[in-house]
């Protein structure tokens, strides 16, 4: 049985093809979606930040925030169709009830060329202090004794 | 260890016979027991949502693992909601596994 549901896909692109061109790999992105039959509801760049840690050798990527609506058997398809695409870095995609209203605000300008060309890892951070574990009341209680 | 308690057990903390820890070797008062204040629901003051990492990561402790109830003062259902979102920011690339960014 089929039901249409709308989706929430986060991608992760690799800024060596934002680089390239934004629109031409928005619209192939998109492309993707309504390949498999969804309505493309929304899509916007969400932002450009460094990553929390290196994927696939890369510090930094664009972040495209797409909602779309799309029949239940489609997702299966669209996820596997989005593991080909080497533009690609992580996909998110997720079940929602509602587009939250600020996706249908118009993109913001977006120039390529100010994406910052930091490609290298963030100085190092400190080393992780180990964590006490949480030591038993009684334990406790029983050295001091 | 301990002189013979004439307050039966030493369970009142402070109660007699010196209190504080060496109150007769009995059970000691938990800070987050049943004895305490009574637990008050903490709401969370944004949403929950793997998009919302700074907020996410303070209830992050500093090497990366999710804060527990006691800490957080969630419902059941918000710190579930809290956890899934700490764990789709983290597979996304907007929050470390281990560490703070």
């Amino acid at each position: 049985m089929q039901r249409t549901r709308t989706y929430e896909c986060m991608c992760l692109l690799d800024n060596r093809e934002v680089r390239k061109g934004w629109d031409a790999l928005k619209n192939a992105v998109s492309g993707q979606f309504t390949k498999h039959g969804a309505k493309i509801l929304s899509s916007r760049r969400w932002d450009e930040r460094r990553l929390a840690y290196p994927i696939k050798g890369q510090h930094r990527g664009t972040y495209l925030l797409v909602y779309f609506s799309a029949d239940t058997n489609a997702v299966a398809l669209i996820r596997r169709d989005m593991q080909f695409n080497e533009a690609l870095l992580r996909i998110m995609l997720l079940e929602v009830e509602e587009v939250p209203q600020g996706a249908y605000e118009p993109e913001a300008a977006f120039d390529v060329n100010t994406i910052p060309s930091d490609d290298a890892p963030p100085a190092a951070a400190p080393e992780p202090v180990p964590e006490p574990m949480p030591a038993e009341e009684s334990n406790e209680a029983r050295t001091e004794a | 260890m301990s002189s013979s308690n004439s307050n039966g057990g030493g369970y009142r903390d402070g109660g007699g016979g010196g209190g504080g820890r060496d109150s007769g070797g009995g059970p000691r008062r938990s800070k987050f027991g049943r004895f305490g204040a009574p637990r008050r629901e903490v709401l969370p003051e944004e949403p929950l949502d793997y998009k919302n990492s700074p907020y996410l990561a303070k209830f992050v402790s500093a090497n990366g693992r999710i804060q527990s109830r006691k800490r957080t003062g969630f419902s059941g259902q918000n710190q579930r909601k809290l956890a899934t979102a700490i764990k789709h920011a983290r597979l996304i690339g907007l929050m470390p596994f281990v560490g703070r960014a």
